[in-house]
């Protein structure tokens, strides 16, 4: 009966990754009421609430060549697409462990297709705020969106190269998840997405540059806005390393252990 | 036709010890349209194997060569998620396996199958495990493999189920294999031609199933009077 042909390597993966994607997107809208609309309102309130008491504390509204609002919105929503692509992917593996069985899925499938369905959501979220945005008269569209849209993708790669490399640590050495949640609260107030670094003093701005989301969060923002004067020292090429050294370790990892998770 | 070449498979326990071989050096060769009985003592490595050929775990030494399409071990349930209804794990289940022309059809037969009724579109979770097995024995029945794998789980659900199920799979197994594992003779002879007896990490081949059966259980006859004694 092999007259249905036996499919190519590619052929497989592809529809495992459309069958997770479905399945992901239907478990995260279905799951309970109204969870489409909570996955869409609990971004756009969080970053309601932060230009609120902003607003209210009045200080410190010198961020040189951007409006404060649309400022604001670009830095959470980016770090939300890092933090969201590479947390939720974190415990894909273990919420897809029964899939194994079926030996077509292989552990990767589920941390990449996760990671990919929260940069769409965050796209969709970033959206309805520029929308928002410019219907309340405020500059929030990218000056080069092109450059916006490229910076937007490698936010997402060093999300997803996280996810990948964390994935398996998780997986191996379970302790590490308390970790990672205790390190992202950090890590979201030193990466410039709400406080302005530029206010630090230069000797810790030094350090506080070895953090790749820092780098993400000012490069988008030179996008978005032409005339912003970001803190000195963020370079491109520093995040492209971080990316593509986490996206080759994690797929190496993936490769070497991928027995030893399906069998856990 | 699966090959199975070389293949040394252990289990690791908490503090990285390595337990003994599992399996220890197997080699065998399993032509196209033949079916065959795995049949051996209780953690001799039944089901250790039954995972090998069907790719859910790998061996730590040698190879499992597939060039034919083989499913998943029939009746698995563990595949579900229960907050979604028995429609949406089938259509899932298609797309895995790649019949996206053909998930209507699927989901009609395994519909038409597992016969659950309106329960079919209410969550997983909700099932008794009898709805489940139904739905995954349905499941496993819906698609055209080469070879089936089964791991004691041809028999489920009430009475006339067991029956139905009985005369599915008969069709199935003129048309494709079945490798099984089962310590229920009459469904062993019934269903496969040849025998692999499987013994503290070896495994022998037997061309009848009915000469394995005999082995094994010569073997068996060996051991209780001494352990009677």
């Amino acid at each position: 009966m092999s007259s249905t042909g036996i499919r190519s390597p590619w052929q497989v993966t592809w529809s495992v990754w459309h069958a997770l994607f479905m399945r992901e997107v239907l478990a995260r809208t279905m799951g309970n009421r109204l969870g489409w609309f909570w996955m869409l309102a609990e971004p756009v309130a969080f970053i309601a609430i932060m230009v609120g008491i902003r607003e209210m504390m009045g200080r410190i509204r010198l961020v040189t060549g951007a409006e404060f609002i649309p400022w604001l919105i670009v830095g959470i929503t980016a770090f939300f697409l890092f933090r969201e692509s590479f947390t939720r992917s974190l415990t894909a593996i273990e919420a897809n462990q029964a899939l194994f069985a079926y030996r077509q899925v292989k552990p990767i499938d589920p941390v990449l297709v996760r990671s990919t369905m929260e940069a769409v959501l965050k796209s969709v979220v970033l959206l309805i705020l520029m929308i928002i945005g410019v219907l309340l008269g405020m500059d929030v569209l990218p000056d080069d969106p092109l450059g916006a849209l490229f910076l937007w993708c490698l936010i997402w790669l060093l999300g997803l190269g996280g996810a990948l490399v964390m994935s398996i640590v998780v997986r191996l050495v379970p302790d590490t998840q308390h970790v990672v949640g205790m390190l992202m609260l950090p890590m979201f107030m030193l990466s410039g997405a709400v406080f302005p670094i530029q206010t630090m003093p230069h000797s810790i701005q030094v350090y506080l540059l070895y953090n790749p989301m820092l780098h993400a969060v000012e490069l988008l923002r030179l996008e978005f806005f032409s005339g912003y004067t970001a803190i000195s020292g963020v370079s491109l090429g520093y995040l492209w390393h971080w990316s593509l050294t986490m996206l080759a370790l994690g797929l190496a990892l993936h490769r070497r252990f991928e027995s030893r998770l399906k069998a856990q | 036709m699966i090959e199975v070449r070389s293949v040394y498979k252990r289990y690791h326990t908490r503090n990285h010890q390595s337990a003994d071989w599992v399996l220890r050096d197997l080699n065998f060769h399993l032509p196209p349209g033949v079916s065959l009985g795995v049949v051996g003592g209780n953690g001799v490595g039944k089901s250790t194997l039954l995972r090998l050929i069907g790719g859910m775990d790998h061996p730590d030494r040698g190879e499992v060569i597939r060039r034919c399409r083989v499913s998943w071990p029939i009746g698995l349930t563990g595949g579900f998620q229960g907050s979604m209804t028995g429609r949406q794990n089938v259509k899932f289940i298609a797309r895995i396996h790649g019949d996206t022309d053909r998930i209507q059809q699927v989901i009609d037969f395994v519909q038409d199958f597992a016969e659950i009724g309106k329960a079919f579109d209410e969550p997983i979770k909700t099932y008794s495990s009898g709805m489940r097995s139904r739905l995954a024995f349905g499941l496993s029945l819906a698609f055209e493999f080469d070879v089936y794998l089964s791991d004691e789980a041809t028999a489920t659900g009430d009475a006339s189920f067991k029956a139905k199920a009985k005369q599915a799979f008969d069709e199935r197994v003129g048309k494709a294999s079945i490798i099984m594992v089962s310590h229920s003779e009459g469904i062993l002879r019934d269903l496969c031609r040849a025998g692999l007896w499987l013994r503290k990490g070896e495994a022998i081949w037997f061309d009848d199933i009915a000469d394995a059966l005999a082995a094994y259980h010569e073997s068996i006859g060996q051991v209780k009077p001494r352990k009677a004694a």
